[in-house]
């Protein structure tokens, strides 16, 4: 037992709510996925990883130490959470800079440092702009370099995909793999498994708070095959876009939730994942947000955990 | 199945001191309250408001003939003027309440302790931020108010120098008490509007019930539950002043019992606060 993450029969409760149920997993080195659908409970793991929540039952160790109010640790680990923001007032610039004063560097170092994380998440251009008018997928990227100017040793990401445009995935999953390519960890939470097969084919599958598969992603990818995979596009123009993906012979469905939204399915997500770039481009159409209802991973939760 | 370059080194940048990492959340809080145009008005019109109306108690008084040669007694009639609890009811529930409310309702209060700092950091600088406001109606009006008299030759400098020190240790404890329970109350809710009204519940919503009993029932002990009369108790025998109806050393007590009371409580707390989201 020498993961990066050790948990061992972990519960969690919120008053009668069960959020982590005896969960006991490995993380090893490198990226390791944690994918489970929305409430499964991957925030709580991760609440539990950086010490801002008390286990009620278990162990749970990082980089070898209990995370609960560990405050040197906290100097080790970089976190983005999926929803939290600092003040929308603060540049992007200002933003990463005042996260970097609280774990203590030194102001001319601060600045120099998260103008090199956000050029390295691709936010140079609008590092002096609020992030209350960053789109969801430029707050995204704001929130993975503050986690990362400060060089820790492993990044905890919580839906860092989640509401990202196409460009932003790229870049997000980029800086990602480079961290670990650089010897970091990373532990990222997501609901869609194809994101992840992109950077590691470590994962951990988590449904009702319990880790019910560990390892190769490929496993369970034929499993996923089977169920048409729905991706939600924001777009201003979701019909001119939905004819142009008509041509992808895997989308199996369109249907219009609203006036700026196409939801698509599709029998082959990685390939629908891979060319859609390419078509927006071709097409100049705007999309300005993608997102995966988790329904299809859903299935599969129930079938494996019968 | 994993990833591994073993050849990875962490870049050690040295930490500064705990003091630089609480005045960057200072930093940051007061540059967030300097933003908001209600912090503004407030503080402003707070600090206006009760400096003119200190100076004009001071002066109203001492032009008064009475045969008393001016002195220290003089000044607790500022020290008891009433447009001090009302703005700093106001500000504390303008700025103070929101304080943590709002930092647990947008959950930066995750990225926060997502960095080294402990929950103590956190609320020390969160009382360093509502301190100095609170002052500005607390203790800067008082100090100006003696300036003010002695520049004016009202009263000589050595009585003024003396009711600035009297100043800056009664209104300091006003700020303490306000500071420490105001943090309490925007602690306990993630809404700031909550926190708000708890501040108003405890001036008003004891400090006029208390009068209005006392007077009634002829008992003045009531006002001890009033923070704003063991306040002017407290200030009023301080500058040598007449006495209100209850003792300053129980109103002392209590308004330091409250205050560290209010702190401790907020501080385990914090100390103990899960960061649930959704």
């Amino acid at each position: 037992m020498n993961g990066v993450v050790e948990a061992a029969g972990v519960s969690k409760w919120y008053g009668e709510v069960l959020g982590l149920n005896a969960f006991t997993a490995s993380f090893g080195k490198g990226i390791t996925g944690l994918v489970g659908p929305n409430g499964a409970g991957k925030s709580t793991l991760f609440k539990l990883l950086i010490g801002q929540l008390h286990l009620d039952q278990g162990k749970i160790t990082l980089l070898g130490e209990d995370p609960w109010n560990n405050v040197p640790l906290k100097r080790r680990l970089g976190y983005c959470p999926e929803q939290n923001q600092l003040y929308g007032w603060l540049t992007g610039q200002q933003f990463v800079e005042t996260l970097l004063r609280l774990d203590g560097m030194p102001a001319a170092k601060a600045r120099q440092e998260a103008t090199a994380a956000l050029k390295v998440v691709g936010l140079s251009g609008a590092a002096h702009r609020p992030t209350r008018g960053y789109s969801r997928g430029m707050r995204q990227r704001a929130k993975l370099a503050q986690a990362l100017a400060h060089d820790p040793e492993i990044l905890i990401l919580d839906e860092p995909l989640s509401g990202a445009d196409p460009a932003g995935r790229v870049h997000i999953l980029r800086t990602i793999s480079d961290f670990a390519r650089d010897g970091g960890h990373v532990l990222m939470s997501t609901h869609v498994l194809y994101e992840i097969e992109r950077v590691t084919n470590n994962i951990v599958l988590i449904h009702n708070g319990k880790a019910i598969a560990a390892g190769d992603i490929h496993a369970i990818r034929a499993l996923i095959d089977e169920h048409p995979h729905a991706v939600r596009i924001e777009t201003s123009k979701p019909r001119q876009l939905a004819q142009a993906l008509a041509r992808m012979e895997h989308v199996v469905s369109f249907e219009f939730p609203a006036t700026d939204m196409l939801l698509v399915r599709t029998r082959k997500p990685d390939a629908f994942y891979r060319e859609l770039p390419q078509i927006v481009s071709d097409t100049k159409l705007e999309v300005h947000g993608l997102e995966s209802p988790d329904d299809s991973l859903d299935a599969v939760f129930r079938y494996l955990v019968g | 199945m994993s990833i591994t370059l073993p050849t990875y080194s962490r870049l050690e940048i040295p930490l500064l001191a705990r003091r630089q990492r609480v005045w960057a959340i200072i930093a940051t809080g007061l540059r967030r309250e300097l933003r908001r145009p209600a912090a503004i008005v407030v503080t402003v019109l707070g600090a206006a408001f009760t400096t003119i109306s200190s100076i004009a108690i001071l002066f109203v008084a001492s032009i008064i003939p009475s045969g008393q040669a001016p002195d220290l007694t003089f000044f607790a009639g500022p020290a008891s003027n009433f447009f001090v609890l009302f703005f700093v009811s106001l500000m504390a529930s303008v700025i103070g309440a929101g304080l943590i409310a709002d930092d647990m309702q947008s959950m930066a209060f995750t990225l926060y302790l997502s960095r080294p700092i402990t929950q103590s950091d956190y609320l020390l600088a969160k009382a360093a931020i509502l301190a100095p406001l609170v002052a500005m109606v607390t203790i800067l009006p008082l100090l100006l108010t003696a300036l003010v008299a002695a520049f004016l030759s009202f009263f000589s400098w050595t009585i003024a120098l003396q009711a600035m020190g009297i100043s800056i240790i009664v209104g300091g404890l006003l700020t303490l008490f306000y500071t420490a329970v105001t943090l309490f109350l925007s602690s306990l809710t993630r809404r700031k509007g909550i926190a708000a009204a708890g501040v108003f519940a405890v001036n008003f919503g004891l400090t006029i019930p208390a009068t209005i009993l006392a007077i009634s029932i002829q008992n003045f002990s009531i006002l001890y539950i009033s923070p704003w009369d063991d306040y002017v108790a407290v200030a009023s025998a301080a500058f040598g002043g007449p006495g209100t109806g209850i003792d300053w050393p129980g109103a002392l007590a209590i308004l330091l019992g409250v205050t560290v009371l209010a702190a401790v409580v907020t501080y385990v707390r914090m100390k103990a606060v899960e960061v649930v989201t959704g």
